[in-house]
């Protein structure tokens, strides 16, 4: 960052000579520093799991949720700044809205992602403005069904021209938003201090196979928790999810918490996934040592 | 005094908001409890001088809500009838107590637009709000940042950190304690604040308190914000137990 | 012969279909036809006027023809519409009524419209009166009720309640009066049935004026003067709704839609019934009236084509 200083990192909405907005990068750094969030994509729904750091012993237990609703279907988790992470999901609950009125029908996962997308680029644009101090991951299960619009009444005409198309429709939906605006879908999602640790386990469960049930999606998002969380192990902290399966599954296409006995289920294992590997490790030390013993 | 040259360019909002919270540190101290019934709020008003009256820190909001400041009283006051507003058209429009997440999380995203826009400066206030709703008793604390995380127990203003310290230790005592306990464990952080040679006074003690008239049961006890001799019987009730040895200040014979 | 731009005579005369041209075509033009002996100068050599119907054959433009000035018209009566909702109150919750027939004046137009809807799983709202204003509710509710659970589901343990019944009466009330006010009322009479912040059974009426009331059992339209005195029968007062147990209520309530399908001629045998209890909504959309008897028909005298 040898621009750092030079009076372009300043504003936002400034180019600096080698074609970077700092202050968009200035807003990935707070990212960075965030709890981490971690979204899987299963073939039956989606999880969403995130750390919450307990920076206080007087925080009530259990409250100060940090993945939220939008809609019925869709759910969203951020690492970084807190306030603005509330800001975004106030937005997302505004567009899907502001669709309802015009369609009559839920807003999809992929248009809120896309929704999304365009307002945190705005905020890169801008003077008079700062970008928002998060990544967001979007999950949704978009329905499979053949659902009435909002407010029909009756079943209209049982004879005469219909107008779906054949075929598979809705599923489950998985997007990751940058503080640029910049969003791509996912398999497997991961942002936040302990990234680079969820991603490599999220790769290791091959998800573009699609063969991963939601059950499974939740000891593995629990485990990736635990694992991205490692690094700071002395740090205190809670973990928080929500699933969403299709409307035969086990949340009836709505987004909703994990049930509380499903979690604490997950987190045991998690745990003891965890200790196993720090044995193993050990025992991987000793060999080492072994070794050079025997040299 | 100033970190570096972003000070000056309102843009980068980030450290006008960390400048907005030394504001709240400036502010003389609150604190707030919760019960598995009750919402307390104690708090030490300051005068101006020797004639003058002592500023006012806490505030009912509602029946079942009120809220302590600590920082810039106007701005405080801006939130606060923002705060009435919305919770006197919560019972016109539904007939019901508005939930306290809800207006918690409405000042909250007020805040929050101030830090991200040119033109505006974040609230310098920060505020503990605490009532009793359909699903029980909740306290809040409020930063200029827009954050707002529900406690069990707070401590907010100058030299607030001891009185933390002091609710940490007995934060196991609190759910359930009755209301006038929970009083006295509020004015017991309160003193753990004070600097040498001051103590709680009828002048310069307030209380607030919420919860049901009878255990267990509705109607509420509406928040009353309690001043002067009211608040007498509290403060020597712990004036007492201080001198009956304890873990309170051993006094020299 | 043409001079200065003018047509003479004789020119007019060369291109007489113009006459023939339809009456209601007599638009101005820049080149209108002279009166025969006369030269006629008039305000039709104005630019603006051009295309527009002749001032001499249809009058000035009256201005005040097209002008929305004054109320909305078309808020003013109801188009397609619902007849009765019959509520009712027992032991431990509510039944409530609808038939499933909407009517377009009197034709019987759609026989399968649902006027029963629920409210976050623990409400019905029954509505009488304009169909499409019902439909505008229904997606108002909808929204009502996703913005509910986005309160309650991030609260600890999603102990926050949702709106329960007498809140969204209330709700339902307040915007109905204030649409009343705008004179765009929504034209609906609705029945609000669920259970109050104590878990007791709540029914309470509300109309297009945002009247509101309450009372152990409820009828909108014919209803309230076909139905009502029968149910109240059933429960004459608060304190008699304690001893009614459901299937008393279901009885009752399903004897009031045969009433009213008998003697109210914008009514339909096939309709919806809800019953709301703690345990949530339990709802009914293709019911039958059944065991109907019409010998009562033949004793009706004093209108239509009898000649006795």
């Amino acid at each position: 960052m040898t621009s750092i200083g030079t009076g372009y990192d300043l504003a936002n909405s400034i180019f600096s000579p080698d074609g970077r907005n700092f202050q968009v990068e200035y807003a990935v750094k707070a990212v960075e520093n965030g709890g981490t969030s971690v979204g899987i994509r299963c073939k039956d729904g989606v999880v969403l799991a995130v750390e919450k750091v307990i920076t206080s012993k007087l925080l009530k237990p259990g409250a100060n949720k940090r993945i939220a609703t939008v809609d019925k279907n869709l759910g969203v988790v951020y690492s970084g700044m807190v306030p603005d992470g509330h800001h975004f999901v106030d937005r997302a609950r505004d567009e899907a809205r502001g669709w309802r009125e015009t369609f009559k029908t839920p807003i999809s996962t992929s248009d809120l992602a896309s929704r999304m997308g365009g307002y945190l680029q705005a905020y890169t644009l801008y003077q008079s403005v700062r970008p928002f101090g998060i990544t967001a991951i979007i999950g949704g299960f978009d329905s499979e069904l053949e659902t009435p619009v909002d407010g029909e009444v009756g079943s209209g005409p049982s004879v005469g021209a219909g107008g779906k198309v054949e075929g598979k429709h809705g599923g489950p939906g998985l997007y990751m938003i940058e503080p640029s605006g910049m969003y791509w879908g996912y398999y497997g999602a991961a942002t936040g201090k302990g990234r680079q640790a969820a991603k490599a386990e999220l790769e290791k469960l091959n998800l573009s196979e699609n063969k991963l049930d939601l059950m499974q999606g939740i000891k593995e998002a629990a485990r990736i928790i635990y694992v991205a969380q490692q690094d700071n192990k002395d740090k205190e902290f809670e973990l928080e999810m929500s699933w969403i399966s299709g409307a035969d599954g086990p949340t009836k296409g709505r987004h909703m918490e994990v049930p509380k006995d499903l979690l604490e289920a997950a987190e045991r294992l998690a745990k003891k996934a965890i200790s196993e590997d720090d044995e193993e490790d050990e025992e991987d030390d000793d060999e080492k040592n072994d070794d050079k013993m025997e040299e | 005094m100033f970190r570096n040259n972003y000070d000056n360019d309102s843009v980068t909002l980030i450290f006008q908001v960390e400048y907005a919270a030394e504001a709240v540190k400036q502010g003389s101290v609150v604190v707030g409890i919760v019960s598995k019934t009750h919402a307390v709020l104690v708090a030490i008003k300051r005068n101006a001088e020797e004639l003058s009256s002592y500023q006012k820190k806490l505030f009912a909001v509602d029946e079942h809500v009120g809220l302590a400041i600590a920082g810039l009283t106007s701005d405080a006051r801006v939130l606060s009838n923002f705060m009435k507003q919305q919770c006197l058209s919560e019972r016109l429009t539904f007939d019901r107590a508005m939930p306290l997440e809800t207006l918690v999380s409405l000042i909250s995203d007020k805040a929050q637009l101030n830090t991200q826009h040119y033109g505006k400066r974040p609230y310098g206030v920060g505020l503990l709000v605490a009532g009793v709703d359909d699903s029980g008793p909740h306290l809040f604390e409020f930063q200029p940042s827009g954050l707002t995380q529900e406690m069990l127990a707070c401590a907010i203003g100058a030299r607030s950190q001891m009185a933390r310290t002091y609710l940490e230790k007995n934060l196991d005592k609190f759910p359930d304690c009755g209301r006038d306990e929970l009083i006295r464990h509020g004015l017991r952080a309160l003193k753990e604040t004070l600097v040498q040679d001051r103590e709680l006074t009828v002048e310069n003690t307030s209380v607030g308190v919420v919860g049901p008239k009878e255990p267990g049961k509705r109607p509420l006890e509406a928040f009353k914000v309690h001043d002067g001799a009211d608040v007498k019987d509290w403060i020597n009730s712990i004036a007492d137990d201080a001198e009956a040895g304890g873990d309170g200040m051993q006094v020299d014979e | 012969m043409i001079r200065g731009g003018e047509m003479n005579e004789d020119a007019w005369l060369k291109i007489k279909w113009v006459k023939n041209v339809p009456n209601y075509l007599q638009l101005q033009s820049p080149h209108p036809p002279p009166a025969v002996g006369a030269r006629r100068q008039s305000a039709t050599y104005i630019p603006q006027a051009w295309g527009r119907p002749r001032d001499d054959v249809y009058g000035a433009y009256d201005p005040s023809y097209m002008q929305t000035n004054g109320p909305n018209q078309h808020t003013q009566s109801p188009i397609v519409t619902g007849t009765s909702v019959l509520g009712m109150k027992f032991k431990e919750g509510v039944v409530i009524a609808a038939d499933n027939l909407a009517s377009y004046g009197s034709l019987a137009r759609f026989t399968d419209v649902k006027r029963l809807r629920t409210f976050a799983e623990s409400s019905v709202v029954g509505f009488g009166g304009d169909v499409s204003d019902m439909q505008y509710l229904d997606r108002h509710l909808t929204e009502l009720a996703i913005d509910e659970a986005y309160a309650s589901s991030t609260t600890t343990n999603s102990a926050q309640p949702t709106l329960n019944a007498r809140n969204l009466h209330k709700y339902l009330q307040k915007l109905l009066y204030r649409r009343r006010s705008k004179f765009d009322p929504l034209w609906n009479s609705l029945l609000v049935a669920g259970l109050d912040e104590s878990g007791a059974p709540f029914l309470a009426a509300a109309d297009l004026l945002g009247t509101a009331f309450s009372s152990p059992s409820l009828a909108t339209g014919f209803g309230s003067m076909l139905a009502q005195p029968i149910m109240r029968r059933l429960v004459p007062d608060e304190a008699s709704v304690a001893s009614v147990t459901r299937e008393q209520a279901v009885e009752c309530v399903r004897e009031c839609m045969k009433v009213l399908f008998y003697r109210d001629a914008r009514s339909l045998d096939s309709y919806s019934l809800a019953i709301v209890t703690k345990d949530g909504v339990e709802l009914h959309q293709n019911e039958k009236l059944e065991n109907q008897s019409w010998a009562f028909a033949d004793r009706i005298k004093g209108y239509g084509t009898q000649t006795v």
